[in-house]
């Protein structure tokens, strides 16, 4: 199992990166982490002409809180962002979401960026980017974009991204006040990507109603997916179990067609999507709660 | 052969640590992919992307002429090596014969089609796909029970039939046990086809030699002698002029028990390019083309007295071979061994039994640890869970009621297995007293009341160990198999005792010399344990089916005993003693009674070799022995309890506790049993939660990398405690019993048992393994369509 | 098209010129002759090729060897000091933590990088923490063991 011959760039700048990509078009890769390319490129699912690598291009690793953002560079690995202090203050989901990406060794060479241009639809970060609304900021050959996370996710594996671009960042919006977060997954085991997963995030008024509320799915469509329908439910209402359980059903209802696979089905996503949901948005009404 | 009278000495039984170990915690130990030598070349195989088709032709011009490449060989090229195929003589057994590359149809994913010789892996591997084969796909058959209907696709024309065996056996009179029976049941259990998965895939070396006629071959094999016989039959060298030298072996756990294609084209290779030829499979290839296993519709129908007496037993069991009825021990070797064991240790007098094996386009299947007996034990176990419930009776209170009783042994089953020895009730309460089981069924009912899903899991076992011919003929698969032991005390008095039962990772170097060391009266680091080479070992078989503490202690303690009369006899005259008044221990001899009157054994060893005289006329000088061993029949036995909370929202398993008793007779070393226990049990918690090699009805296999192919780690595998009961047998020698296989055969019953009693409020319905999320949720009626 | 690199693995400085596409575990393997770092499944899920790059544990099998020019790497043969085991092998050594050996190199360089950030981790860290890496034979009864054993004491 070796992955296949190509051509190696190490470009230092970002602006060499993008020349490079843009030179080769769609027969490059970005390499960053390595921790899905790589196994792709082993198992020879994925042969691509050249790999223009990320990893010593400076000054792209850093987390840093910038209005009202957490903003995430390129070469930032999963690990560091787990543990910055900036990101527990301010968006603690980020790093609860990391925490159940694989194990440590996988954590210490995957970056978050290289997770969100990947894009595997049952992918944790992905997910949280939707929920939040986060924005990623790409750089090309014609300057630089910013795209909203509900535009960027297209479909399976696939991001809006051009041959020749690259994503830069992407900035989390901090949490608001009274706000309570919360992501929960089923797993086969600790670490494997979900079957399916829920992110929600819920604001409470001063009578403790919710005055915003996010949910969000994961491995339940081709892309990661906000739930409008569960939100409905329960924006300007006061969180009770009931409603909250009407927001789950309210979600399973709108999926539309979840995916089958060899370790689950279609209806067992259906089903299991409903559960977490409900169990997303009570934690999250916990933490909001307890968040004075 | 009775129980030795050898007195027990400070060795066997002490929990001590590993001697081979050091080599392995520095990162010096060698593997076959670790070796290396020179003008070596790389191998790759061009393996079939189908399940089922036809080979109109092979194009390998594109593969030739990529940089590096040395050579490419199709059947064409190998036609003269004869095919693989099982050497079992039943009767009705059907002959399945593998060529070694494919040559006119290819019947399942992976199967080796062509093989690609470069100057490294890299660029064998990218030649390998230049490789052009033209295939005619045809319709595949994936289900055993499909296969066996009425026109199936064949996969072996000339037979008519895809059904390679399919025999009833009938023990005591099953009719009238189902005519007189008060009540009856019914279960069906299709078993997940799962692997053995060593985290060393298979690989070799063949390095020929034209000057000397001789190949030396490196595998990563589970038995040198019998892999070195079959080398010398498929490329008609000389036995003697093979040489098989196992390095360490990364596990085995069955799957390295077995003749590969592969090995022989290898070897043929050498031979064929005059270079070293280095094979190292990838994890990939493991998964598609190295045996997989346990794979088994079984149905079970049972006659019973209203109090729960069971009365008699039906069962059919049929095997689902794979894509050949393979040549390690045929397609029989799951559904066989499962059908002769389904009255494990239960009172069943009337016993009937339909052994059906099946080939399809689907990996054949070989041994795993327990074969046969993991789905025959766990299909039965589950039944008895079923029909305990059904009754209104603790499942602990049924299997009491039906179990073999220590005053009844030793006992012949109706199947024919002589249970010699054993502790089957007294293991049941050892495990029940020591997982708590009151305290536990309270808990359950208290977490109920609060939604939440405890189970308890129970699996008393019977596990036939101690592989000689004996057992091999009661439990159904006739072929002689002993094996052999060398023990010598060099000139400088240190011990080596050379063993033809293989190690890779049972601890042999340490546990062997643990009893030659108190046979000889030696320190354990003054004896040297060697195997794994058949030009430094004498014949023999090779490590498999729980049989080398029975077999090589057997045979290390005959032939230690025999270096030890002879030590005693030379120190005899040395001290002028009579023999009989000798004390070997420590190093020395000395006379009972007077310990200043002794001589070291170096010393002994010394005059033996080099002094004449003391000697008597015609005796050999060396203190060496060779002694064969084939044991009688013996019986483990052992009961696993498993405690589990079910998630019945999502459907997710988490296991809390695992006790196992476990009774081997005379214990070697407790850590090492303890050791095997953890890694049988662990793989059982794979196979009945995680593992699954699932196939599309094309026979494409949808869980081809470890992404998919689910292995336990630390986080899925909870805390094991194992308690030892220590029942001798008094069949063999030193009263050793084996016990690799117990865990893995018994542990599945017990986790899902624990999993489908934590629902029983839900009244699950389980037909087929493994438990995943979304099979649990499925069996309570939470998801229906 | 090769390019020469040079790293320092267990403090030694190893040059090689190497194709792009080789992976370092293959690097340290072939070119650095260390075999103690293992394949067991090229995909990245096994654990047995972790080694540390920098302090930092990783999977070589998803690391260009070029990608550490430069780098420092530490693989289960820098473990030992002067013919003295590391702790952790002691560890191993004396709870049973090995059969076969195969997974062994991946789970102490998993089970140093762990005790180096954490070096006083709960059974379930411990677990956690010991995920990435998979042992067909033991059950991880005795490398939880072992590790726990460890835990807590001063390097
Ligand atoms: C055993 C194991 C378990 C895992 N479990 C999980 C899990 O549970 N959940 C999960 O989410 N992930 C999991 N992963 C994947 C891991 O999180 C990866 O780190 C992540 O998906 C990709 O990040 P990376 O930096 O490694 O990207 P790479 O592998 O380097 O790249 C991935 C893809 O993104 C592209 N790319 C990367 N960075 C950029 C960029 N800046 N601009 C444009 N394109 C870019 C690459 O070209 C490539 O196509 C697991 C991986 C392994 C090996
Ligand atoms: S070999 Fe690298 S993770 Fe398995
Ligand atoms: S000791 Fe064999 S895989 Fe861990």
């Amino acid at each position: 199992m070796k992955p296949p011959s190509f051509e190696y760039f190490a470009p230092t700048t970002l602006d060499e990166a993008v020349a490079l990509l843009a030179q080769h078009g769609d027969e490059a890769k970005v390499l960053a982490g390595g921790q899905s390319l790589v196994p792709m490129l082993n198992l020879r699912l994925a042969r691509p002409a050249a790999l223009v690598d990320l990893n010593r291009v400076t000054g792209l690793d850093y987390v840093r809180a910038e209005n009202g953002h957490v903003v995430i560079g390129a070469l930032a690995r999963q690990r560091a962002v787990e543990r910055s202090a900036d990101v527990a203050a301010r968006q603690p989901l980020i790093a609860a979401a990391i925490r159940l990406i694989g194990h440590p060794a996988v954590r210490n060479r995957g970056t978050v960026v290289g997770s969100l241009a990947h894009a595997d639809p049952a992918a944790e970060l992905p997910a949280v980017a939707v929920a939040l609304g986060a924005e990623m900021v790409v750089t090309g050959p014609n300057g630089e974009r910013v795209v909203a996370a509900d535009d960027f996710f297209v479909s399976y594996l696939t991001v809006d991204l051009a041959p020749g671009e690259v994503l830069k960042e992407a900035r989390f919006p901090a949490l608001p006040p009274r706000t309570g977060w919360s992501i929960v997954e089923v797993a086969r085991r600790f670490g494997d990507f979900a079957l399916a997963g829920a992110v929600a995030t819920l604001t409470l008024d001063d009578q403790g109603a919710a005055s915003d509320v996010r949910v969000a799915l994961f491995g339940v469509a081709d892309r990661p997916v906000r739930v409008p329908e569960a939100e409905q439910v329960l924006r300007g209402e006061r969180p009770d179990d009931d409603r909250i359980a009407a927001a789950a059903e309210a979600a399973r209802a709108a999926l539309v067609d979840p995916p089958s696979d060899v370790h689950a089905s279609a209806a067992y996503r259906r089903h299991v999507a409903g559960v977490l949901v409900g169990r997303a948005l009570r934690e999250a009404r916990e933490r909001a709660q307890a968040s004075g | 052969m009775v129980q030795m009278a050898t007195p027990r000495g400070k060795w066997i039984g002490a929990r001590v640590k590993r001697v081979e170990d050091p080599r392995f915690l520095t990162g010096d130990a060698r593997y076959v992919a670790d070796l290396t030598l020179p003008r070596m070349v790389h191998a790759a195989f061009v393996r079939s992307p189908y399940g089922h088709a036809r080979i109109k032709g092979i194009d390998a011009s594109a593969a030739l002429a990529a940089p590096g490449v040395i050579a490419v060989l199709t059947h064409a090229d190998v036609a003269s090596v004869p095919p693989l195929q099982d050497p079992i003589a039943l009767d009705g057994l059907k002959k399945t014969p593998q060529t070694v590359l494919a040559s006119d149809k290819v019947r399942f994913v992976g199967e080796p089609v062509a093989v690609v010789i470069a100057e490294d892996r890299y660029l064998a591997e990218d030649a390998a796909e230049l490789v052009q084969v033209d295939y005619e796909p045809l319709p595949a058959v994936t289900d055993a029970e499909a296969a066996m209907a009425e026109g199936a696709p064949l996969l072996f024309e000339d037979l008519g039939s895809n059904v390679v065996y399919d025999q009833t056996y009938r023990f005591g009179d099953p009719d009238s046990a189902f005519q007189q029976a008060d009540r009856t049941f019914k279960k069906r259990l299709h078993t997940n086809r799962f692997m053995a998965s060593p985290m060393e895939t298979r690989g070799c070396i063949g390095q020929y030699d034209r000057g000397l006629g001789e190949l030396t071959f490196w595998s990563s094999t589970q038995m040198p002698h019998m892999l070195r016989l079959s080398l010398a039959g498929f490329l008609g060298i000389p036995e003697q002029k093979i040489r098989v030298i196992t390095p360490e072996v990364g596990g085995g756990f069955g799957q390295k028990m077995t003749l590969y294609p592969e090995e022989v084209v290898v070897a043929f290779l050498a031979r064929h390019l005059q270079r070293p030829v280095k094979w190292i499979e990838d994890r990939r290839e493991n998964l598609m083309s190295a045996t997989h296993a346990k794979e088994q519709i079984i149905e079970l129908e049972a006659a019973l007295t209203n109090d729960g007496t069971l009365l008699g037993l039906r069962a059919t069991c049929i095997g689902d071979g794979g894509g050949y009825s393979f040549n390690t021990a045929s397609a029989l070797v799951e559904p066989q061994a499962a059908a002769l064991m389904m009255p494990g240790l239960y009172r069943v007098a009337n016993y009937e039994a339909r052994v059906v094996a099946v080939v399809t386009n689907k990996t054949p299947v070989g041994a795993f640890r327990a074969v046969g007996w993991t789905a025959g034990h766990t299909a039965r176990e589950l039944f008895f869970d079923e029909i305990a419930r059904e009754l209104g009776m603790d499942p602990v209170e049924f299997r009491r009621k039906n179990m073999i009783h220590e005053d009844e042994l030793p006992y012949t089953t109706c199947s024919g297995q002589v249970y010699d020895s054993g502790s089957y009730v007294k293991s049941l309460d050892l495990a029940l007293q020591t997982v708590g089981y009151d305290e536990l069924r309270a808990r359950q009912a208290e977490l109920r009341a609060q939604g939440r899903y405890l189970g308890i899991g129970i699996s008393p076992y019977v596990e036939p160990t101690a592989w000689g011919s004996e057992i091999a003929l009661q439990v159904g698969f006739p072929f002689p198999s002993h094996d052999n032991a060398r023990v010598s005390i060099e000139p400088s008095g240190k011990v080596t005792v050379a063993v033809t039962t293989h190690s890779h990772g049972q601890g042999h170097e340490t546990t062997l010399a643990q009893v030659a060391a108190d046979i000889l009266g030696v320190d354990l680091a003054d004896v040297t344990v060697v195997f794994g080479d058949t030009a430094a070992t004498p014949w023999g078989m090779g490590t498999y089916a729980s049989r080398s503490a029975v077999i090589g202690g057997g045979a290390v303690t005959l032939a230690a005993q025999e270096v030890r009369e002879k030590i005693l006899k030379i120190a005899g005259r040395m001290l002028e003693a009579d023999p009989a008044d000798l004390v070997l221990a420590d190093g020395k001899v000395s006379v009972q009674g007077s310990p200043d009157r002794s001589v070291t054994l170096a010393e002994v060893a010394v005059s033996s070799y080099f002094v004449n005289s003391v000697r008597a006329e015609g005796e050999d000088p060396t203190l060496t022995a060779t002694r064969f061993y084939d044991p009688k029949a013996t019986y483990s036995n052992g009961c696993i309890v498993v405690v589990a909370e079910v998630d019945p929202e999502t459907g997710q398993v988490r296991l809390d506790r695992v006790v196992s008793v476990e009774d081997c007779g005379t214990v070697l070393n407790p850590m090492i049993v303890d050791g095997q226990i953890h890694g049988a049990v662990a793989q059982g918690i794979g196979g009945t939660l995680y593992e699954h090699l699932v196939y599309d009805d094309q026979g494409q296999l949808l869980t081809g990398t470890f992404m998919d192919y689910l292995l336990p780690t630390a986080t899925e595998v909870p805390p094991i405690q194992v308690e030892h009961l220590e029942t001798p047998s008094p069949v063999t020698v030193q009263g050793i019993k084996g016990m690799g296989e117990g865990g893995l055969m018994a542990s599945p019953a017990a986790v899902a048992g624990a999993v489908l009693d934590a629902l029983a409020p839900f009244t699950p319905k389980v037909e087929e393994l493994p438990l995943s999320p979304e099979r649990i949720l499925r069996a309570i009626g939470t998801i229906t369509d | 098209m090769k390019r020469a690199i040079a790293l320092t693995i267990n403090g030694v400085r190893v040059e090689a010129e190497v194709e792009p596409r080789k992976t370092l575990a293959d690097f340290i393997r072939e070119d650095a002759e260390l075999t103690g770092t293992k394949l067991g499944c090229e995909h990245g899920v096994c654990g047995a090729c972790t080694v540390l790059l920098n302090g930092e544990a990783v999977r070589s099998c998803l690391i260009f060897a070029v990608q550490a020019d430069g780098a420092e790497i530490m693989t289960v043969e820098g473990l030992a000091q002067n013919g003295q085991f590391h702790k952790l092998q002691q560890a191993f050594w004396e709870n049973h933590a090995l059969q076969c050996g195969f997974c062994t190199p991946g789970f102490l360089m998993s089970s140093y990088a762990l005790l180096q950030e954490n070096p006083n981790p709960t059974e379930d860290e411990i677990r956690e923490g010991l995920s990435g890496n998979i042992c067909r034979c033991t059950g991880y009864q005795g490398i939880v063991a072992a590790v726990k054993s460890v835990a807590g004491s001063a390097e």
